[in-house]
């Protein structure tokens, strides 16, 4: 089906949300404002998008330590999220948990993982709750290249195909695992070829072009929901920072013109060139979209800034469960 | 110095259409396997080089690693197109002989845009392939060899393909010119998306050059109303209707392994010289990839020729080669054949 007006635009101020906030949050920790460090998720803006608004609101996702982006793709609260990063009571997390623990259970986001390919197995048995439970529900697991090293995500992957389970694979394929090109890591160079190794289908999306992963996931779920199993997307996709933070730390892992040739294909603002030409909207249109997407980044900050730490007697809650008297 | 140039495109064999049929993966596995039996191929074939594109699969480097005169030239490349243009572009630069491009119809075609003048064997290792044939790499390797000799003359067993042209004009007057070899397709739609062509609902018209019923993918919706050989001049034009609006009704493979009934308004044989005219919106897919965006009040035009590579028939060359006595090898460089048979018998006994 063809994606309507709305649909554009919804696409285009998920991206945008992402990119502000990113870019808001990465300058607060900077500056001293906000604890922790962050993983920043600009530049793969299309693949969380392109991904999420092919799901349902129902529909479980789990995420990575750049998790940010998934969770604002699937309808976070860009105020109860910065309060959250600012170790605030009004965050997601009650201020406990941070940037790489945030999650919205209501969305179906069960949360970012601080752990490399840890969220993986975590998708899988959302998985296989759906099954069991026969709903049409599908869980979706988010994940970069590097974690396809890791013993979790092979598991998990098996057990999914073993049993048939309604899951997709999302490989955010940036290059790098911190500051280690994947070219050093593994031989192979598309995650796809490993998906045939425990007989799901693999396809690769080109990771810049939130249309391209939106068709791709559309019909990888679409499968999934007809009891057709798992498949593996991946999308070449690029981030634009360091492994965390913002600012240049002075480190020579990549090259500039490697950095400077994928952000000549920024997925924002090439979605932007698309949507005009084809005279879906205007550029007042979608500057009005950064305008509104700056004015709620605004109000994160200032109601962040204004909530409470969490109080001393609230340490406990949520870490065991309540047994009751 | 006898050359010989290979292009292999990483991502071809594992696009998005394996999630909506039973189509088959390539890994990068087996397309060093491919690439690797030509290089040894064309060298046992008498080729003084064999020089191998970088790509960012890295397939070439393991390709022709430990292997004397084979090299890699271009550096890691985009991971679109682009690569395999500029490598067609530098195969010219340094004067090969042959080109040998592995992917689908839609990296030869990148291969041509580099290099209109190409001498070419393609090897499928895609999805639908139309273009490509599915070859051993020593066999092609080895016609990539004796004709980048001379040994065998490409006159003989090469033929120059057909091309289709594709000229805009944009609501704004800008014009570009465009070209594919098997079939254009004009798809609604406003954007490239995942670029292969699943949904058969979009479908609004092709134009093929290349039209085997034996084909898979959009040239089907040809081969299948209008057969033509390759031999045949000029292409056929197949105009689709909404469904349940046509004059025929047609089980088409537009994904292997998944056949669509389309309803068709028209079929029409386009002579040399002959244009079929599209407007915008659509998009345009060249060789079964959505690539260009047509917004409204644009028009292409497209038309079919004769002007396309020039291309290599493995089978034919390497017959010509047999009856010629190219693969005989001097008897007494042969190890095996110094000893006495009779020896070679008795000891088994």
């Amino acid at each position: 089906m063809e994606l309507t007006r709305d649909q554009h635009l919804a696409m285009h101020r998920s991206m945008v949300r992402i990119r502000l906030f990113e870019e808001a949050a990465g300058t607060l920790m900077e500056t001293g404002k906000m604890p922790g460090f962050l993983h920043l998720y600009v530049g793969q803006e299309a693949v969380a998008v392109g991904v999420c608004e092919a799901l349902r609101v129902d529909d479980y996702i789990t995420s990575t330590h750049r998790g940010h982006g998934h969770l604002v793709a699937k309808g976070g609260d860009l105020a109860r999220m910065m309060a959250e990063l600012m170790g605030k009571a009004t965050g997601y997390c009650s201020g406990k948990g941070g940037s790489m623990h945030i999650n919205d259970l209501s969305l179906g986001m069960l949360g970012a993982n601080g752990i490399v390919g840890a969220g993986v197995p975590i998708a899988v048995g959302a998985g296989f709750r759906n099954k069991y439970r026969g709903t049409d529900q599908v869980a979706v697991a988010f994940f970069g290249d590097a974690a396809t090293n890791i013993g979790a995500f092979h598991e998990a992957a098996n057990m999914a195909c073993a049993l048939h389970l309604p899951v997709v694979f999302v490989c955010e394929h940036n290059m790098y695992g911190e500051y280690t090109p994947t070219s050093k890591a593994m031989v192979i160079a598309d995650i796809v070829d490993r998906a045939g190794g425990y007989g799901m289908p693999g396809v690769i999306v080109d990771g810049m072009d939130v249309l391209a992963v939106h068709e791709a996931t559309t019909e990888a779920v679409a499968r999934a929901r007809r009891g057709e199993g798992p498949s593996l997307v991946e999308a070449k996709t690029y981030r634009y920072y360091n492994h965390h933070g913002i600012q240049n730390l002075g480190l020579k892992y990549r090259p500039d013109d490697e950095v400077l040739a994928w952000k000549g294909r920024d997925p924002v603002f090439s979605f932007e060139q698309r949507v005009i030409d084809a005279g879906i909207a205007t550029r007042d249109d979608l500057d009005s979209i950064w305008s509104d997407v700056r004015a709620e980044i605004a109000r994160a900050i200032e109601f962040a800034d204004e909530s409470p730490f969490p109080e001393p007697d609230a340490l406990l809650q949520g870490v065991y469960t309540e047994m009751g008297a | 110095m006898p050359t010989v140039g290979i292009v292999v495109n990483p991502w071809a064999g594992k696009d998005v259409r394996r999630l909506h049929a039973p189509v088959g993966h390539t890994p990068d596995t087996a397309k060093v396997g491919i690439v690797r039996r030509v290089v040894i191929g064309a060298l046992d074939a008498g080729a003084s080089r064999v020089v191998v594109a970088r790509d960012l699969g890295r397939i070439a480097e393991r390709a022709v690693h430990g292997i004397d005169n084979a090299f890699l030239v271009d550096g890691p490349g985009t991971g679109s197109a682009l690569d395999t243009r500029r490598a067609a572009s530098q195969f010219a630069e340094l004067g090969c002989d042959v080109v040998v491009a592995l992917g689908g119809d839609g990296t030869s075609r990148d291969v041509v845009i580099g290099w209109p003048e190409v001498t070419l064997i393609p090897i499928s290792t895609g999805t639908n392939n139309v273009f490509p044939t599915f070859v051993d790499g020593s066999s092609a390797g080895t016609a990539a060899g004796l004709v980048a000799t001379g040994r065998i003359p490409v006159a003989s067993v090469a033929s120059t393909a057909k091309r289709l042209v594709v000229d805009i004009v944009h609501r704004d007057g800008t014009t570009e010119r465009d070209i594919a070899l098997v079939d254009v397709a004009a798809i609604d739609g406003q954007g490239t998306g995942a670029r292969a062509v699943v949904r058969p609902e979009r479908i609004r018209a092709v134009v093929a050059a290349i039209a085997r019923p034996t084909s898979t993918g959009l040239s089907s919706i040809a081969g299948r109303t209008h057969p033509m050989t390759d031999a045949d001049e000029g292409g056929v034009v197949v105009r689709l209707a909404a469904a349940g609006e046509g004059r025929r009704r047609l089980h088409v493979p537009i994904v292997p392994g998944a056949f669509s009934v389309l309803d068709v308004m028209s079929i029409d044989r386009l002579a040399p010289g002959e244009h079929a005219c599209f407007d915008g919106p659509l998009v345009l897919a060249y060789d079964g990839e959505r690539e260009c965006v047509l917004g409204p009040g644009a028009v292409a035009r497209v038309s079919v020729d004769r002007s396309g590579p020039t291309v290599i028939d493995v089978d034919r060359a390497l017959r010509l080669a047999a009856t010629l006595h190219l693969f005989d090898a001097p008897m007494n460089d042969a190890p095996m054949n110094d000893a006495p048979m009779n020896e070679e018998a008795s000891d088994g006994d």
